[in-house]
């Protein structure tokens, strides 16, 4: 047998087609997959979530703040709970363990967690001058938990963090890519729940001090941070913040609520 | 929004510098592949010309490992989802193996044939990096 060499032409081994197409494709396909679950897991879960029973809830809620029960109280811990305390008496909620904890974080903020856990950032205690301004923050949440705000974000979330973490893993980037853009869309339903949260703050503020001094306070010193016009706010979890302002000053102005003194207050 | 940046710059960078690397490489393995052209590397284990005394025979093996680009990566992980061909990864292989051949063929450059010829596989790290090994018998005639 005499070998001949040959060069050669094809290549049977390398498919044709160009990869970036393929790319785009494969995006696609996968975010209308995505979507689906997305949607149909999470029409589920916020159907379900509100309807579930407080006593559910509470255990949910002890199991997310479980390392939080564990760890040592922070200074100034005490002092929220009593004016979280002297708010609860005059609020008719569901029947919760309402609590606050102080989690150490960057941004300043507050979130309401199953089972009446308020989660305060200790950033945000810092910028806080008067009693008066720290209750209207926990009254915010407490409005949360009053119109069972949080459960509906948990069934989303829920399904946000299950779906990018199963699929992608949790470090990778296009995991954090399509999270990023799904929790975009997400955060706009919860604009009209922010709202209505500030107004049950501001009634609630009233009906405990006698006086509705400070309750936009908070809001305007966020404002002043915020630089981006509102546009971008279309795509943020809470409304334009002077939006909000001028909302709870409209409700002080036609209920004529009393505005007086404030408390000073000062955290370590 | 800095994770977005990151991804889209690594993105890019696989895409246009990963191209051209292989563009460069399929270049380099299709001038040597003509060149060592005359040097037949088969696998059966006897194709030996009976008229002529083998002077000797040596093991020689080649072998590359090749990465893929963060482009490719991110393409064969979303395939990786949906199940497919991984196209993405065809060329990686591919290049993988001429280069292993043509490497173990530079071995034995004077040789007149290598018999056995065998190739092996195996991932490095997770995924995206590729050890491919070829390895044969080198026949040298007496001249």
């Amino acid at each position: 047998m005499k070998y001949i060499p040959q060069e050669i032409k094809s290549n049977v081994n390398v498919s044709a087609g160009s990869p970036l197409k393929e790319f785009g494709v494969t995006v696609l396909k996968l975010l209308g997959v995505l979507l689906a679950v997305y949607i149909i897991l999470g029409l589920a879960l916020d159907f379900i979530t509100p309807r579930i029973s407080l006593k559910l809830e509470q255990k949910i809620g002890n199991l997310l703040t479980f390392q939080l029960k564990n760890k040592k109280k922070l200074e100034g811990e005490d002092k929220l709970q009593k004016i979280l305390d002297k708010l609860l008496v005059n609020a008719s909620l569901p029947a919760l363990d309402y609590k606050v904890h102080i989690t150490e974080a960057k941004e300043i903020n507050a979130l309401a967690w199953p089972g009446g856990n308020i989660i305060v950032l200790s950033p945000l205690l810092k910028e806080v001058k008067s009693e008066n301004e720290i209750a209207m923050v926990l009254a915010h949440e407490l409005g949360h938990f009053a119109h069972r705000d949080h459960l509906r974000g948990l069934g989303r979330g829920l399904v946000l963090i299950v779906l990018s973490t199963v699929t992608l893993g949790a470090d990778s980037p296009v995991s954090r890519f399509i999270g990023n853009v799904l929790s975009n869309v997400e955060m706009q339903f919860s604009q009209k729940q922010e709202k209505s949260a500030d107004l049950f703050a501001v009634d609630l503020l009233y009906k405990t001090y006698g006086n509705a001094a400070g309750a936009t306070d908070f809001l305007k010193k966020i404002a002043a941070r915020e630089k981006l016009g509102r546009f971008f706010f279309f795509f943020s979890s809470h409304p334009y913040t002077p939006d909000r302002v001028r909302a709870i000053e409209e409700r002080i102005r036609v209920k004529d609520y009393f505005v007086g003194k404030k408390t000073p207050i000062k955290f370590p | 929004m800095a994770d977005l940046i990151q991804f889209l710059i690594l993105f890019g960078i696989g895409y246009f510098i990963g191209t051209r690397v292989e563009k460069a490489h399929y270049n380099s393995i299709k001038s040597r592949e003509t060149i060592y052209l005359s040097l037949p590397a088969v696998n059966t284990k006897n194709l030996i010309d009976k008229d002529k005394e083998i002077e000797k025979g040596e093991l020689v093996s080649g072998s590359v490992v090749i990465s893929a680009d963060f482009f490719k990566l991110i393409v064969a992980g979303l395939r990786n989802i949906l199940g497919g061909e991984v196209t993405s990864y065809e060329t990686l292989v591919d290049r993988g193996r001429r280069e292993a051949i043509l490497r173990m063929k530079e071995k034995a450059r004077d040789a007149d044939l290598i018999l056995n010829t065998r190739m092996e596989t195996c991932q490095i790290k997770d995924f995206g990096i590729v050890e491919i090994l070829a390895y044969g018998t080198a026949i040298y005639y007496k001249k």
